[in-house]
């Protein structure tokens, strides 16, 4: 069989499952990608500020999953957690999972962030009467969290990425229902060659937007 | 306290048979990153662009999937579409390559970038050819800014080489895996926690001192 070959009408019968599993994938995405940003909001400033105790925490958790695997993490919640008594349900599980993984990288990205706004910026901040909070929610998030914006959007491209090997412990996203088709028909060449493709169009847009956003939001220093 | 019987057959397995094969994989495919990934890197500042612009659709794609789309391609869509059948370990071995030798090419070329166009003219004045200024004058310095982005590419490949396990490659993730899998139908205790833990423990131990390196090189070399 060569790519002339392919059989299209066989891609077309099979769209919807294909199209069911595309959903789960997105979904389990997007709430994957808005709880890292909040964790890595979070943590991150907890971090950048040195908070006792919630600074060594998020330091101990960052190391510990910057250093594992993630398809080991995502076992460890499916597997691993039910066994002493933490159960949820499939979808909860798959979205914890890499959200795990994200905030970790996020709470990175944003402490960088938080620690490459000017000291001056704040002490003008605290000279205008803005108490430390005031100030973290009107001077350091917003401009912080604009020089952590490429990288951060960085990591909800892998954590995108990273929903496909939810495929491992048979979560239904999008690789996982082609395999199943794949495993029925043995049409793995069609089956893969269009998860490939998805993923493609997935990933390049998501680039193609950064590029957009970050031309948006670049600070005018850097102009 | 003591420890259970079935600690020891299981933390065995998973260090005589899983840690080889771990070590194995990650060799190959970080070799073969980095050789391919140099090359191909270079060529990315080259003036003639259709050759850039297959470069560079080949780091796109590549970084673009995931890594275990990729390795499913190679190992349950090539037979089909080429004929070309690879075992789990070559499968493997070559999805993560494509992938590592992506990130390599993309820092390659940042780090030739990086190097002033002055040099690029001495070479030449020197008489120097495309290939003798790149081999002797540019690359020898770009290697140094290369040197964090390479520690961190080894820490993510060690980590990726647990993607092989969805091809039945018996690395420390599949080798606790099987051995989970055996408890739960022998013993009718899956022990998934303290399995997975160690797994993780495992990985850490050896990932941990590398970021650091990375991180400690950075600083140094940058």
């Amino acid at each position: 069989m060569t790519l002339a070959a392919i059989d299209w009408q066989f891609i077309w019968d099979n769209a919807p499952d294909l199209a069911d599993g595309l959903v789960r994938t997105l979904k389990v995405s997007a709430i994957a990608i808005v709880g890292s940003l909040v964790v890595g909001a979070v943590l991150g400033a907890a971090r950048a500020h040195r908070i006792p105790v919630a600074s060594q925490l998020a330091a101990v958790y960052v190391e510990v999953i910057r250093n594992t695997p993630i398809l080991v993490q995502i076992f460890f919640v499916f597997y691993g957690l039910p066994q002493v008594g933490v159960r949820f349900s499939p979808f909860t599980t798959a979205w914890l999972a890499v959200l795990i993984w994200g905030g970790a990288f996020n709470t990175e990205n944003f402490r960088a962030g938080f620690e490459a706004v000017p000291r001056r910026y704040r002490e003008a901040a605290a000279a205008l009467g803005f108490g430390r909070l005031q100030t973290f929610v009107n001077v350091t998030l917003p401009i912080g969290g604009r020089i952590a914006l490429p990288s951060s959007i960085n990591t909800y491209i892998s954590v995108l990425k990273n929903t496909s090997l939810l495929t491992a412990v048979g979560y239904a996203e999008l690789t996982n229902v082609s395999r199943s088709i794949a495993a029925v028909t043995f049409r793995d060449a069609e089956m893969l060659l269009v998860v490939a493709a998805t993923y493609l169009v997935l990933v390049w847009t998501l680039s193609a937007m950064i590029r957009v956003v970050e031309g948006r939001l670049r600070l005018p220093e850097e102009a | 306290m003591t420890i259970p019987d079935w600690v020891q057959p299981v933390a065995e397995y998973i260090l005589r048979e899983g840690l080889p094969n771990t070590l194995r994989l990650a060799a190959f495919a970080v070799a073969g990153s980095t050789a391919i990934g140099i090359v191909l890197g270079t060529l990315l500042t080259v003036r003639f662009w259709p050759l850039r612009a297959a470069i560079r659709l080949y780091v796109e794609v590549w970084r673009g999937l995931p890594i275990i789309v990729t390795i499913f391609l190679i190992f349950f869509a090539l037979p089909g579409l080429v004929d070309i059948r690879l075992g789990p370990f070559s499968a493997a071995g070559i999805g993560l390559t494509l992938w590592g030798s992506a990130q390599v090419a993309e820092a390659t070329r940042g780090a030739v970038e990086s190097i002033p166009r002055e040099q690029h003219e001495a070479a030449g004045a020197l008489g120097f050819g495309w290939v003798g200024r790149h081999r002797f004058v540019i690359l020898p310095q770009a290697l140094r800014r290369l040197l964090p982005p390479l520690v961190s590419l080894l820490v993510n490949v060690i980590q990726n080489t647990t993607i092989a396990s969805v091809i039945g490659v018996a690395e420390v993730l599949e080798a606790g895996n099987r051995q989970f899998e055996r408890l739960t139908f022998t013993e009718f205790e899956s022990h998934a926690f303290e399995i997975f833990a160690f797994v993780m423990v495992i990985f850490f131990v050896i990932s941990f001192p590398l970021t650091r390196l990375a991180a400690y090189l950075e600083k140094r070399l940058v």
